[in-house]
């Protein structure tokens, strides 16, 4: 919200510099957000008299001008038609920001330089209306006021000698959406009351009542309805002032009724309306439900659909408002309006808020009233407005308020405790102390015993209802800076399991085997996100399509960022994620939570090339067994030789093939490559190998309590043995036999080669692995060795029909 | 005699370096210092000196025999070394060989930093699911249905009353109903926003919430806690102020701001010329949140607070735009 210094002042008095301004309120909980110094925007702006007008030696439409700027006289070349001696102008001098291009550039502003004109020098620019950023007028160059004395600051001709502050007002504190709201807190830093202002109306004998009738048919959702009935008004532009002051702040000027009115809301919070009462069937209002579907034209001219839960201001015979959110253009005020009447109600802030969202409409008057207005205030608003009306607009004022109050407002009474207070806020504050903060933002506090208070709320502040509000008053008018900062010494740390334990041991592992750490946004499109076949659970209003589905795989949305990479010249990747998917669950209502699953995943990608351009490593093209290995290395550090890989027979759309992975005997997640259809759908021209894992799966067969096992006290010896077997084997099978077989002696076994060519033919293949036999208690002899052997070669040839190679 | 020692020297010293290979040398030793070179011969002719001239003689002719045995030696290192094949010397600018590095997100580093230093002061760490319902992210939180609060955080809905998270506070409403007090936990995670993609803001982001919850906890507390922490996360010289504020589920709300440390709280763009940074939102506990997961208000008291990670780590490596972080650019996650 905009609020200006000099109307803040009308109120109360203070003297703050814009930096002590915004501090001192940002610590009062009225956070400003920025400050505009209006004098700033005409530094190097001059009242300037036209002394004497030339014609250009080089240019027919030009001028050059001789003009006084105060002590001075300089030659200023002008193109505007209307320049003439005499006059009086504002005149830019070299280094103005001139606010509007009237020549181009799409009227940004621009600053005024040194300019020779067709070979003349001219000092400075006499400028229009538009270039000022005062109207639209750019025609020729403002005239100003023949009074007005060469040399004055044009901000100072101009009366623009205010600073405007943004604040932004939090929204449980209604009560400072305006100029009074804002000076009652000034007045809690500068130890004063504010004042309100003095309203004195002329009244005409007629009584109001005669003219017009109120009825509220819906009590709940308009307990108050008050207004005002004036007669014989002009309607016309509003004077200077007041356009100035509302422009200042915002607010378009329309006309001297409109221009109170919004004038009125500006400065006590509480938003009115004026009708305009020769339109008004049987000059009646009444307040009602709108009936479903009926349609209603509001004043921006759109035509609206209305619901029962609407609830509208009507005259006898059809709706005139949306209530407390926007008149309608029926009874709209018009050059030709003489009588109107002044709405000055109360509605229900969720009704308003209601219709608001529904109707897609927020207007300064819903904003206020969906916050909560101050029921009290409406006879004060319309008695303000009706008063400023008079003054601009003439007219009679018709005596008395109409004021449909049914049932009257109680005030309301809060308990709230000593004891309490210090017990939240951590102080030791006194009864007294209490007593006197509370009283600096009107609250009055009546003591009914040692330790309880009373407290009176006022009207305006209906965001104190229970103790735990007035407990936040205390602590903020005391100050928040003024409480002691400090920390309990006795810390239970018996709860403090770690959860998030295995995901940093994964991110360190990871990060060590070489892979970069990748975070994706959840939210992705749709079409890349179905590609991994699932269900998807979309948005029903998403910010993009870009951003419409959530993932059901990490993979989906990895393959962006593969592409991102390539096409950034990024072709060699080790990438991983731990991430989150959700998966709709199938026969959940789509209301309940139970229908929505997330999983926390782990990804790897590798593709290009297995590490990059380096010397003294051979540069290759990764394929599966890198793959393999990465994956392997992680199984085995987090859950030793618990896992096993399977064939799953596309059990994945998204790789093929789709090697499954299996954590003591429970699915934890697949690897291999991904499909062709789908990295040719994103562009992906070269091999992409992923992995994904169920962090749950691998947090269950985490094998975190190790065991020592006693290291071997005597030797280990090493034997190589290589195999022939069919080409079609698996090697495992080999391998297994040769475990089997040569225990006890026999304590590893490692493939290191397999070989098909000429020497094998090729249906048969060569396997070599090295075997290392020890004993636990002696040192083994070559006899027990060359038996073992024996009883492997033999095995493997019998159950492998695989034939040593010598 | 002594004139005969003198020449020899010099003579040897001349054809020592005269001598331009091993061979040179050999002929060169073989001359003067083999068994019947010149300087044994020297050492012969001593026996026919007078008696009284021996001793200083005798000296004379070990220093030479010693200076030409030291000056044969250096000769002959010198000229076996150049004598060698020439060998390539050890090039230091060859790189090492050397495996590819990972590197960890941004976003996790500041993350794990945060994470860290609450655990030291006794926080655990708790999570919730991303997907939520309207009760845990609003009305729990004592945001009442049709209430202007509910436009602080515009929402991505899932279906009716089911939405993505907008803050990771609806975790607090979870760790409460399942444990009773005392509670002392942090609860990281992604949330989302409905709010248009900028170089400022993001449709998703990474919060972090902390609650704590006991008999005696109080506002003056929720200070002290949250100064350690932003004194060891921001550094120790850092000045900060508390800003009342408002969040549905706490009260008092307060914001929390440091002195900006890119202009040390002259104003510059980043902090918006106010020489302010908003680092956190915190506050005590409502007690209608404390009514909702059942406990007892009156007995137990508790603050909450929460940051944004994003922002966080802008500021620190010096981003200006939000959005590089999840385009994870290679070339981007290198630097970290
Ligand atoms: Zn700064």
């Amino acid at each position: 919200m905009k609020v200006s210094q000099n109307w803040l002042k009308q109120y109360i008095n203070f003297k703050f510099t814009p930096e002590q301004f915004t501090e001192k309120l940002s610590m009062l909980g009225l956070e400003v957000e920025s400050s505009e110094d209006l004098s700033k925007k005409y530094d190097k702006f001059v009242v300037g008299e036209v002394l004497e007008r030339a014609k250009h030696p080089n240019a027919d439409r030009l001028s050059v001008c001789k003009v006084n700027i105060g002590g001075t006289v300089q030659e200023v070349v002008c193109g505007a038609p209307n320049v003439a001696a005499g006059q009086k102008v504002a005149v830019a001098l070299v280094g103005a920001v001139i606010p509007h291009n009237q020549h181009g550039d799409e009227g940004k502003s621009f600053i005024l330089e040194h300019a020779k004109i067709r070979g003349v020098e001219s000092h400075g620019m006499m400028c229009s209306e538009q270039e000022l950023g005062l109207g639209k007028d750019a025609s020729g160059i403002l005239v100003l006021d023949a009074a007005a004395k060469a040399g004055t600051p044009l901000a100072k001709y101009l009366g623009q000698t205010d600073t405007i502050y943004e604040i932004g007002i939090t929204p449980n504190r209604s009560d400072c959406l305006s100029h009074i709201g804002v000076a009652r807190e000034i007045g809690v830093l500068v130890n004063k009351k504010m004042k309100h202002p003095k309203v004195i109306l002329k009244e005409s004998r007629t009584p109001a009542s005669k003219f017009a009738k109120i009825e509220i048919l819906d009590k709940e959702k308009c307990p108050r309805y008050s207004a005002r009935v004036l007669r014989n008004i002009k309607i016309g532009p509003s004077p200077k002032w007041l356009q100035d002051i509302l422009s200042s702040v915002g607010v378009r000027p329309i006309n001297n009724v409109v221009d109170v009115t919004n004038y009125v809301l500006m400065e006590t919070g509480h938003p009115l309306h004026a009708f305009d009462y020769d339109k008004l069937a049987e000059h009646k209002i009444v307040i009602k439900a709108a009936r479903d579907g009926e349609k209603f034209v509001t004043l921006d001219g759109k035509e609206r659909t209305l619901t029962s839960e609407t609830l509208m201001i009507c005259d006898a015979e059809r709706p005139i408002a949306v209530a407390g959110v926007m008149g309608g253009a029926n009874t709209e005020i018009s050059d030709t309006t003489t009588n109107i009447l002044i709405e000055s109600a109360y509605f229900h802030p969720q009704n308003i808020r209601r219709t608001s969202k529904y109707l897609g409409l927020s207007t300064e008057a819903s904003y206020r009233f969906e916050r909560g207005a101050d029921m009290n205030i409406t006879v004060t608003a319309a008695n303000r407005a009706a008063q400023l009306i008079q003054e601009l607009a003439g007219g009679d004022l018709l005596k008395g308020v109409l004021d449909a109050y049914p049932k009257k407002r109680k005030p309301i009474v809060v308990k709230a405790r000593v004891s309490r207070i210090n017990s939240i806020i951590g102080t030791s504050l006194s009864k007294m102390q209490i007593i006197s903060l509370l009283k600096k933002i009107d609250l009055v506090v009546k003591s009914s015993s040692r330790d309880e208070l009373l407290v009176t709320v006022p009207s305006f502040r209906n965001d104190i209802l229970e103790e735990i509000d007035v407990i936040e008053e205390v602590a903020r008018v005391y100050g928040y800076n003024n409480i002691e900062t400090k920390t309990h010494a006795a810390i239970d740390f018996s709860s403090n399991v770690r959860t998030d334990a295995l995901q940093d041991e994964v991110r360190e592992f990871l990060i060590g085997s070489g892979f970069n750490e990748i975070l994706a946004i959840g939210l992705q499109d749709e079409a890349t996100m179905s590609l991994a076949g699932k269900p998807l659970v979309k948005a029903l209003n998403p910010v993009s399509a870009e951003m419409a589905a959530l993932r059901t795989s990490l993979v989906t949305s990895a393959l962006g960022i593969v592409k991102h990479n390539r096409n950034h010249g990024t072709k060699d990747l080790r990438l991983f994620e731990l991430g989150n998917i959700h998966l709709r669950i199938d026969g959940k209502a789509s209301n309940s939570l139970e229908a929505y699953q997330e999983e926390e995943r782990l990804l790897l990608v590798i593709s290009g090339n297995h590490a990059p351009v380096s010397y003294g490593n051979a540069s290759r093209v990764v394929d599966v067994l890198d793959m393999k290995g990465e994956v392997s290395a992680l199984l085995s550090k987090f859950c030793l030789d618990n896992y096993r890989f399977i064939y799953y027979d596309t059990h994945e759309a998204l790789s093929e093939p789709c090697i499954g992975i299996e954590i003591n005997g429970t699915y934890a997640g697949f690897f291999g490559k991904i499909r062709k259809q789908i990295a040719d759908k994103l562009d992906i021209d070269e091999a992409v190998f992923v992995c994904e894992m169920n962090i749950r799966a691998l947090r269950d067969g985490w094998v975190r309590d190790r065991k020592f096992s006693p290291l071997p006290k005597f030797p280990g010896v090493t034997r190589d043995l290589a195999f022939t077997v069919d080409a079609t084997l698996p090697q495992n099978k080999v391998e297994d036999v040769i475990r089997q077989v040569g225990r006890p002696l026999c304590t590893n076994v490692v493939l290191f080669d397999t070989y098909s060519g000429q020497q094998t033919g090729k249906d048969k293949k060569s396997v070599a692995y090295a075997l290392e036999f020890q004993s636990p208690d002696h040192t083994l002899a070559e006899e027990e060795i060359d038996h073992a052997l024996a009883k492997i070669i033999e095995a493997v040839q019998r159950q492998c029909n695989g034939v040593l190679r010598s | 005699m002594l004139e005969k020692v003198v020449h020899t020297k010099q003579a040897f010293t001349e054809e020592l370096q005269k001598a331009a290979t091993l061979q040179d040398l050999e002929q060169t030793r073989i001359k003067y210092l083999a068994r019947s070179g010149e300087i044994a011969a020297l050492f012969e002719g001593m026996k026919s000196a007078a008696p009284a001239e021996k001793p200083a003689l005798g000296k004379t002719l070990n220093e030479l025999r010693q200076y030409a045995q030291a000056q044969f030696d250096e000769k002959k290192l010198l000229l076996e070394q150049s004598a060698k094949p020439k060998e390539v010397p050890f090039d230091l600018t060859l790189p090492g060989r050397s495996k590819p590095i990972g590197t960890k997100h941004p976003v996790t580093q500041v993350m794990e930093e945060i994470k860290r230093i609450f655990r030291s002061m006794g926080f655990s760490v708790e999570n919730g699911p991303e997907i939520e319902s309207d009760y845990y992210n609003f009305e729990a939180l004592n945001f009442a249905p049709d209430h202007p609060a509910r436009d602080m955080q515009d929402t991505i809905f899932i279906a009716d009353k089911i939405l993505l998270r907008t803050h990771t506070s609806p975790v607090q409403i979870r760790v409460m109903e399942k444990q009773k007090p005392p509670v002392r936990a942090i609860m990281p995670g992604w949330a989302y926003r409905n709010e248009a993609v900028s170089a400022r803001s993001l449709v998703a982001f990474h919060q972090i919430e902390g609650l704590y919850v006991d008999e005696g906890v109080t506002f003056s507390e929720l200070k002290g806690t949250l100064v350690a922490f932003a004194k060891q996360f921001y550094g120790s010289s850092i000045k900060y102020r508390f800003r009342p504020s408002f969040f549905p589920f706490t009260e008092p709300s307060a914001e929390m701001d440091i002195t900006c440390y890119l202009c040390n709280g002259k104003g510059c763009r980043i902090c918006k010329h106010s020489g302010w940074l908003e680092v956190l939102g915190s506050g005590m506990v409502h007690p209608h949140v404390f009514q909702a997961v059942g406990y007892d208000a009156e007995k137990y008291t508790g603050y909450a607070f929460g940051m944004g990670i994003e922002r966080t780590a802008l500021l620190r490596y010096g981003i200006d735009d939000i959005r590089i972080l999840y385009e994870n650019d290679v070339r981007f996650l290198k630097q970290f």
